[in-house]
């Protein structure tokens, strides 16, 4: 080697300098879009993805939202349409009645937590506080206070007949029948071998009663994932449901979360998990969708990944007016959809 | 020897040694035992997952420094509806409700389904097998009551000084408790 090469020059210097930085700058920059196009930490291998389960077939969807109104107080729990078409929502310590348009007409205050609501025909609101019932006439005095039935007892669902009222009661699983004086007549649905009567599976508390056109109860037994239809005396006449993710069937741990009856006895179910409202036939057949998982945005996000809030805290719950419109009140987003069958 | 004379009694070299080995052994067992008590009542702090605060993603299977992550599902079973379709067990649309693998959530099997009596069953956790991912958490969270969620077990974890999981953890769930009360169960919180 020439020794005059191997003296190192400032030209050389700096032009040897010049490279090792180019070169630094170029292999920083590679490493930046490798980290950029690797999965980051927000992705997650282990995710449970029920995306493809949150779309409907827009050709199963056979009613259209005409209305739409917040509710008057938090919480909400059950909502009732009454004679008159009023609509009863059950929420915090009250029931907030409202026109068609959701203005607020009256309320009736509650001294502790209302859980669900029923209008008889003749006008009488029927309260379920918890673990009783109150009673108020049409213009909201008191009327009376029923006794509690028992230590257990948690109403969770309301259904006024022309003699009787349904209280179905979550905590002891049963349907309790009372005359319109509050006398209590009988337990329905409880677990009964000798009358074949399997039981109420409740697993959260969103047991529901409804009184059909054909005389007999509906009551959803959640925990199996079907609706059953019982005699006003308590005998099982028939059930039809069962668990799936799909759209004829029931998801989650434990739905429908809701019931509401058409005048001809169809089925209205509302679910939780994948919120979304369904019409069966009156023997349990799937006919149509009224609202699907897209359109209860805040309420499909309860439980959801990154967000705190459970299950037990979401849910849907239907009625029907005098038009056979369906009101859906949406416990999460605590506003009330209008649906109306598509022409 | 004569026993009518009592000679004073003397310490050799070599006893005198072997007594102060003993004490010395004896002092220093006492001394250890002493350490060792003082340490398990102190006040010392663990890693622990708030359950009201995990939002289940999955970074506590990838990130702990041991092979199989500190953190296990553990199960409230008084919050647990012991359903038919566990929604934590099963896929979210399972082919049917039986324990073949096509239908299990749960990567690793480490969820046990045991029929109690209709239509009720038990699920228990294996902990040898769970490694933390929270799937099942999500789905008992997202469709049930929630019975399902992560804790760090203390048999096993390393407590760190700066747990890895905890520095990546995505709802800012874990947090020093004291070492005497290591758990935060849902029971509770709710």
């Amino acid at each position: 080697m020439n020794p005059a090469e191997s003296i190192l020059t400032r030209r050389r210097f700096l032009v040897g300098t010049a490279r090792a930085a180019g070169l630094l700058a170029a292999g920083g920059s590679t490493v930046s879009w490798l980290r950029a196009a690797s999965p980051g930490r927000d992705a997650n291998p282990f995710a449970l993805d029920v995306e493809r389960l949150q779309h409907t077939d827009p050709k199963l969807i056979h009613y259209e939202q005409v209305a739409r109104f917040q509710g008057c107080a938090p919480d909400p729990r059950r909502i009732a349409v009454g004679p008159d078409d009023r609509v009863y929502i059950a929420a915090a310590n009250a029931v907030t009645i409202l026109d068609c348009n959701g203005r607020l007409i009256s309320e009736i205050a509650c001294a502790a937590p209302v859980r669900c609501v029923a209008v008889a025909a003749e006008g009488t609101v029927y309260v379920g506080v918890k673990d009783h019932v109150e009673t108020f006439d049409r213009t909201g005095q008191r009327l009376a206070t029923w006794p509690s039935s028992g230590r257990r007892t948690w109403l969770t669902g309301l259904a006024a007949g022309e003699k009787d009222v349904f209280a179905a009661d979550s905590g002891n699983r049963c349907v309790l029948r009372y005359d319109k004086a509050g006398k209590l007549l009988g337990r329905i649905a409880e677990r009964n071998k000798d009358r074949h009567l399997p039981g109420l599976v409740v697993p959260s508390p969103y047991l529901d009663v409804k009184l059909a056109p054909d005389g007999l109860l509906r009551v959803n037994n959640t925990g199996r994932h079907r609706v059953e239809a019982y005699t006003v005396d308590g005998d099982l006449e028939f059930f039809w449901g069962r668990p799936s993710a799909g759209i004829e069937g029931f998801c989650g741990c434990c739905n429908p979360v809701g019931l509401a009856l058409l005048p001809d006895g169809r089925h209205v179910t509302c679910e939780k998990g994948l919120p979304r409202v369904k019409v069966y036939s009156p023997k349990g057949v799937f006919e149509s969708v009224v609202a699907g998982t897209e359109t209860f945005y805040e309420n499909a996000k309860t439980g959801a990944l990154k967000t705190r809030s459970d299950g037990l805290v979401g849910g849907l719950d239907a009625a029907v007016d005098s038009q056979q419109r369906i009101y859906i009140l949406d416990l999460v987003a605590n506003d009330v959809r209008i649906m109306q069958r598509k022409a | 020897m004569n026993p009518g004379i009592s000679k004073p009694s003397s310490v050799t070299r070599r006893q005198f040694l072997r007594d102060g080995a003993r004490a010395a052994g004896l002092a220093g067992l006492g001394g250890l035992l002493g350490l060792v008590a003082e340490r398990s009542t102190a006040k010392g702090t663990v890693w622990q997952i708030d359950p009201q605060k995990c939002v289940r993603c999955g970074n506590c299977a990838l990130y702990c420094v041991l092979e199989q992550s500190a953190v296990k599902c553990v199960h409230a079973y008084a919050l647990c509806g012991y359903c038919q379709l566990c929604t934590g067990y099963f896929e979210p649309d399972p082919n049917d409700l039986n324990t073949g693998a096509e239908n299990c959530l749960c990567p690793t099997s480490a969820i046990k389904r045991t029929y109690i009596e209709d239509p009720y069953y038990e699920y228990t956790i294996d902990e040898q097998l769970c490694i933390g991912c929270a799937k099942c958490v999500e789905g008992c969270h997202r469709f049930g009551n929630g019975s399902l969620f992560l804790q760090v077990r203390h048999d096993r974890c390393l407590n760190c000084n700066e747990c890895a999981i905890a520095k990546v953890c995505a709802g800012d769930a874990f947090r020093r408790v004291p070492a005497d009360q290591p758990y935060l169960l849902k029971t509770d919180t709710f």
